[in-house]
């Protein structure tokens, strides 16, 4: 470390401030969570509380820089890509350890890898699909692609690769895989992650404590083994009033999706620093576009010109404003949020009653069309958009009758495309736009998030970026994509949230990612 | 013995019921739409990937085959693996089930210690103003929605005054009688004040009586004939009705603790439904039934010991 | 005991009319008065609400209670007042549609079994089993996620499971009353089963039915606030009070008037079944 003749002397006559420049090690950070993990292990994590918390205790060989616009080196220090860009090349940093001081080796690499390769296994799988090989040779790993894949360092650095402790999996009670990893989960305690921290209390739908990893590889500013704090306590607490009120009356230092209907009042609370942290979240109600409805009849919707015009009707502004409470911005990118790499940015359907009236006209839409928006009973934020699309959309002739059903009745509607218009959102899981392009857009994944909606160019364009590896070219065919899509407007194109996290002035350093993931290792309390 | 006798026709019958109750939910959830596939694999998962899961979990099977496996399953004390919390239902019961009962418990005991003595308050004061309070106090505590009853507790008494924690649940008796105080409240504001009415209705009744305006005129003290006949007839109208709201006060659980975020059984079966995990539902229900059926039984006990003209039949 | 028709007519000479009874009574008045009026609302809303109560305007959300909008508005910028007036028609409707088909089944069967016991009271028992020991709430969530969400369902849902309290409740009464001498001194005189079941046992065992209906309905107004805060009753935009006060219960501290309002309307409401119920004790009750 250099350190010049100024920097020495300054520290020298504030001496008497340096504790609070130290990084202040130790003390308990308490977390209120919307909703409990069930179980956090890389490969079969599939719900938002399970995903964000992998990284707590697993590290993936690459990470994501801090902006997300990159690839930085994790418990891999190096990696190289082919010139072919059929073989990456990583090498693993010497001395890694588990949570329990044990070798992590290119052994439980290579057990991770295939783990994660495995689709008999977790639901994660087809995101390696392209990987046909993976070998060791001391600490050097060769990942081998049956063909170029623009997004394998993106996936090395995506949480359902994360390395797991083979021994501890060859230890541990159970025939397959799945009892296995359900076994050393209800264990908790170190030693089957490298994380900043391991599991060491867990109570199903109650709480859940992380404790420190006095092993971990990633040094603080202070030169000592990340995380600064001893211990994460998380309290789950679905409702959200009651969440609120657990940190106003001091019992717990940060909370967790805070509505936004509450982000100015808690703002205004000197105790509380009210975070808005950029995420990839985007709010989109899906359009079933198909000819006919499930039931038979005629689908006004079919008309793009219908499905434009109530993208124009609807004021975002105003409903960011109703909903959000100024807290977000419309969606500029079709197919993702303007976080993502490689999205656009479009003047997608701005509020403009004229372009939309002319648009019914000349799709000669009847008056008093009635459509159903689906939505999410309970959600009052749901409720809330209901009311104002259906003053919104009134002049166009639509009768809009709202349909509530609870998440799983969606789930199912969507699938088997029984709706007309049904609100929904996403989060990225994966640092590269492919997933969320696949999932809205790309038909033979889920008929384009159910909407029926189909293009034959769209298709081939996301094919083909799905072997490009030169970055412009890609960068091309996504912008030609979102061009496609946007057109055809399959969705009620909506607004992008961030994520509020409502959190104690005592608190630093904590930081959720714009893929969602919590991250601890460099949060501090001060006492 | 006839009571013995009783007990164990009482439990025989229970098979019944039961098995309808069986029946019942096991078509219900199934009806339900949605798919609990999507609980394990995810809103992204392929259809492929549903199909394969329904196929392992033996939702493919014809309906009666999976019935005869949840029936015979539930004869040997197995109540299957939890679809989301991924481990055996009955664990998953066990753990949660000590909160929900010392929750309900707690919140009879509160009903009781505040609707016994303002009842006779109320009762003996009829048409004065103690009464007229007494009466619109619980009237209000009735005609609150649980959900906001208990936010309001939260946010003075807790967030405010710092008197109680803000949810959860504690360790320990002592522990829980501290966490588990103000949900129990919640609960007992709207199970006292249905308590109180009644009893308050039958002390009048009973002071009313022609044997007790008998005694009355005989010169009897009040006191007298309160322990007398006003406290038996009381206690068996007053236990025939908390047998009555049990199933009410389990149902309640199901909002308060949701709110409290207290980890208990209520609370597991909202999310059980809203991830159609079949199994736990089925299991939940029939854990709901069983301990409804019990506290059927006391009530009925206790009202003959009580009252001879309840003939056990 | 003495002879009932002597006691009619002793009565008749004697007391006051049961209407002038009941005038007499300030509490079962008001209760009248309160139900009187919540009914008036509840049929004719527009008449008394100042705006309409889905009108949105982005402009004046969650404004405090001013002359303008005495209830403040709500945060679609709607006036609470005018959604609170409205939610009366919903919430009335419940009160009554949610119980007394519930009643009426429950009284008849009640009566029924209480009185001839045996075979049929058996029967009843199981069933009676197997629908009180399903969790009330778990049923009617799942009743309604089947049918769809709506009031209709709502009520079926309600009623399948409601008419069990008022048969054990009726039950109960009607055994409790035929322990008393004009019972078996009905008997005895060879008065048919009707006669007995129906001018004596159920007159005198209702009472508490009664009184328990007026409370059902004011729970039934709670449930389906329960299941309209769930998004599983009432249906946006009509305004419900269990949907105003879930709206409002974010802001409990910031905008109190929008779950304090319709939190005051149900109270109310409750106050006045509960009155009536409480008055209808009093004149019920078998006098001489």
């Amino acid at each position: 470390m250099k350190r010049n003749l100024t920097a020495a002397i300054l520290a020298a006559t504030t001496a008497l401030a340096m504790p609070a420049l130290a990084q202040e090690r130790g003390g308990t950070l308490n977390f209120a969570r919307y909703d409990g993990s069930r179980l956090i292990d890389p490969i079969y994590a599939d719900r938002n509380p399970d995903i964000w918390m992998v990284g707590s205790l697993f590290d993936t060989l690459l990470r994501s820089s801090d902006d997300g616009k990159s690839i930085v080196g994790g418990l891999a220090e190096s990696f190289e890509v082919s010139e072919d860009g059929k073989t990456v090349t990583l090498m693993l940093q010497d001395g890694l350890k588990f949570s329990d001081g044990s070798a992590l080796d290119a052994e439980d690499v290579l057990y991770s890898l295939g783990r994660a390769r495995n689709p008999d296994l977790g639901p994660w799988a087809g995101m390696l699909g392209n990987v046909s090989d993976v070998t060791a040779d001391g600490n050097t790993i060769t990942v081998s692609l049956s063909q170029p894949d623009p997004t394998i360092l993106s996936m090395l650095a995506t949480f359902n690769t994360a390395i797991v402790n083979k021994d501890v999996f060859d230890a541990a009670a159970g025939a397959t895989d799945q009892e296995k990893s359900a076994a050393i989960f209800a264990a908790g305690g170190p030693g089957v992650g490298s994380g900043a921290f391991y599991m060491c209390g867990f109570e199903q739908g109650a709480s859940m404590d992380f404790c420190a990893n006095e092993h971990h590889w990633e040094m603080g500013a202070d030169g000592k083994p990340l995380p600064y704090l001893d211990k994460v306590h998380f309290d789950i607490i679905p409702d959200d009033a009651t969440r609120i009120l657990k940190l106003q009356a001091g019992e717990v230092d940060a909370v967790e999706f805070v509505p936004f209907s509450r982000v100015a009042e808690l703002d205004a609370d000197p105790a509380i620093n009210m975070n808005l942290f950029p995420s990839t979240r985007i709010i989109y109600s899906p359009i079933n576009t198909r000819e006919t409805r499930a039931d038979g009849s005629a689908n006004p919707l079919n008309d793009v010109r219908v499905r434009q015009a109530i993208n124009y009707a609807t004021n975002k502004d105003a409903l960011i404003g109703l909903v959000l409470q100024g807290a977000g911005q419309p969606m500029t990118a079709p197919l993702m949020s303007s976080s993502t790499r490689l999205a656009s940015k479009l003047d997608l359907y701005s509020y403009d009653m004229d372009k939309a009236m002319a648009l019914v006209k000349e799709a000669g839409l009847e008056a008093g069309t009635k459509v159903t928006l689906t939505t999410l009973a309970g959600s009052s934020d749901d409720a809330t958009i209901f009311a104002a699309l259906q003053q919104m959309w009134a002049p166009l002739g639509i009768d809009l009758v709202v349909e509530q059903v609870d998440g799983a009745t969606r789930g199912a509607k969507n699938r088997s495309g029984e709706f007309d218009i049904h609100t929904y959102g996403w989060v990225d899981d994966v640092n590269d736009p492919s997933q969320v392009t696949g999932w809205l857009g790309y038909s033979p994944v889920r008929s384009a998030v159910g909407t029926g909606w189909e293009s034959a160019k769209f298709n081939e364009l996301f094919e083909a970026s799905g072997k490009e590896m030169d970055q412009a070219a890609r960068a091309q065919q996504y912008a030609e994509m979102q061009d496609i899509y946007a057109e055809a407007a399959p969705l009620l194109f909506m607004y992008e949230t961030p994520f509020a996290v409502a959190i104690s002035t005592a608190v630093d350093g904590y930081v959720q990612t714009p893929l969602g993931a919590n991250i601890f290792s460099r949060a501090t309390v001060s006492k | 013995m006839a009571g013995l006798q009783y007990v164990l026709k009482r439990l025989a019958l229970m098979v019944p019921t039961f098995i309808l109750v069986m029946i019942i939910i096991f078509l219900l959830v199934r009806l339900l739409p949605g798919d609990p596939a999507i609980a394990i694999a995810g809103d992204k998962a392929s259809d492929a990937d549903l199909a394969a899961i329904r196929e392992k979990l033996g939702l493919n099977d014809p309906l009666l085959v999976q019935f005869w496996l949840f029936f015979t399953n539930t004869l040997q004390g197995d109540l299957g693996r939890s679809i989301m919390m991924r481990t055996s239902v009955s664990s998953v019961i066990l753990e949660r089930l000590p909160t929900t009962g010392f929750l309900a418990l707690f919140a009879v005991t509160l009903s009781l210690l505040i609707a016994g003595p303002l009842a006779f308050v109320a009762a003996l004061n009829r048409g004065k103003w103690p009464d007229t309070v007494i009466r619109t106090v619980f009237q209000v505590g009735l005609s609150m929605p649980v959900f906001y009853i208990g936010l309001i507790l939260l946010t003075f008494l807790a967030a405010q005054l710092r008197w109680f924690p803000v949810g959860g649940s504690g360790d320990g008796f002592f522990g829980q009688l501290y966490y588990l105080f103000l949900p129990s409240m919640t609960v007992a504001l709207y199970t006292s004040a249905i308590i109180m009415r009644n009893l308050r209705t039958s002390i009048i009744e009973v002071l009313d009586a022609e044997y007790v305006q008998f005694a009355r005129a005989k010169g009897l003290p009040t006191r007298l004939i309160l322990g007398r006949h006003v406290l038996r007839n009381a206690l068996i109208s007053t236990i025939t009705l908390l047998g009555l709201s049990i199933g009410n006060l389990m149902s309640g659980t199901l909002v308060t603790e949701t709110v409290f975020a207290v980890p208990g059984l209520g609370r597991l079966m909202l999310e059980a439904i809203f991830a159609r995990d079949y199994p736990l539902i089925q299991g939940l229900t029939l854990t709901f039934a069983v301990l409804v059926s019990i506290v059927f039984l006391l009530t009925d006990l206790f009202q003959s010991l009580l009252d001879p003209r309840m003939r056990l039949t | 005991m003495t002879d009932s028709t002597v006691t009619t007519v002793k009565a008749s000479k004697v007391a006051p009319s049961r209407v002038q009874l009941a005038l007499r009574k300030p509490g079962f008045m008001i209760g009248v008065i309160i139900i009187g009026f919540s009914t008036l609302l509840a049929v004719f809303p527009s008449f008394f609400a100042p705006y309409d109560p889905n009108f949105i305007d982005y402009l004046a959300v969650r404004q405090a209670p001013s002359w303008a909008h005495p209830f403040g508005t709500d945060m679609l910028g709607r006036d609470a007042l005018s959604r609170v007036i409205h939610a009366y028609s919903v919430n009335m409707q419940m009160a009554v549609l949610a119980t007394v088909f519930a009643l009426t089944i429950g009284v008849v069967v009640g009566a029924l079994v209480g009185y001839y016991r045996g075979v049929a009271d058996m029967i009843f028992g199981r069933v009676v089993d197997a629908i009180i020991t399903f969790p009330f709430l778990v049923l009617v969530i799942a009743v309604v996620a089947v049918l769809g969400p709506g009031l209709i369902n709502m009520y079926i849902a309600i009623t399948v499971v409601g008419w069990v309290y008022y048969a054990r409740l009726m039950r109960a009464e009607v055994i409790a009353q035929m322990g008393n001498d004009y019972a078996s001194a009905g008997i005895v005189m060879g008065y048919s089963d009707r006669r007995i079941i129906f001018r004596h046992l159920l007159p005198n065992a209702i009472t508490p039915v009664i009184v328990y209906w007026m409370t059902d309905m004011a729970l039934a107004i709670l449930l389906g606030s329960s299941l309209g805060y769930l998004g599983l009753g009432a249906q946006p935009p009509q305004a419900e009070w269990g949907v105003l006060i879930a709206e409002g219960r974010n802001f409990i501290t910031t905008a109190w008037w929008l779950s304090l309002m319709p939190g005051i309307a149900i109270v109310i409401t409750g106050l006045g079944f509960s009155l009536i119920g409480d008055g209808l004790a009093d004149l019920l009750r078998p006098r001489g």
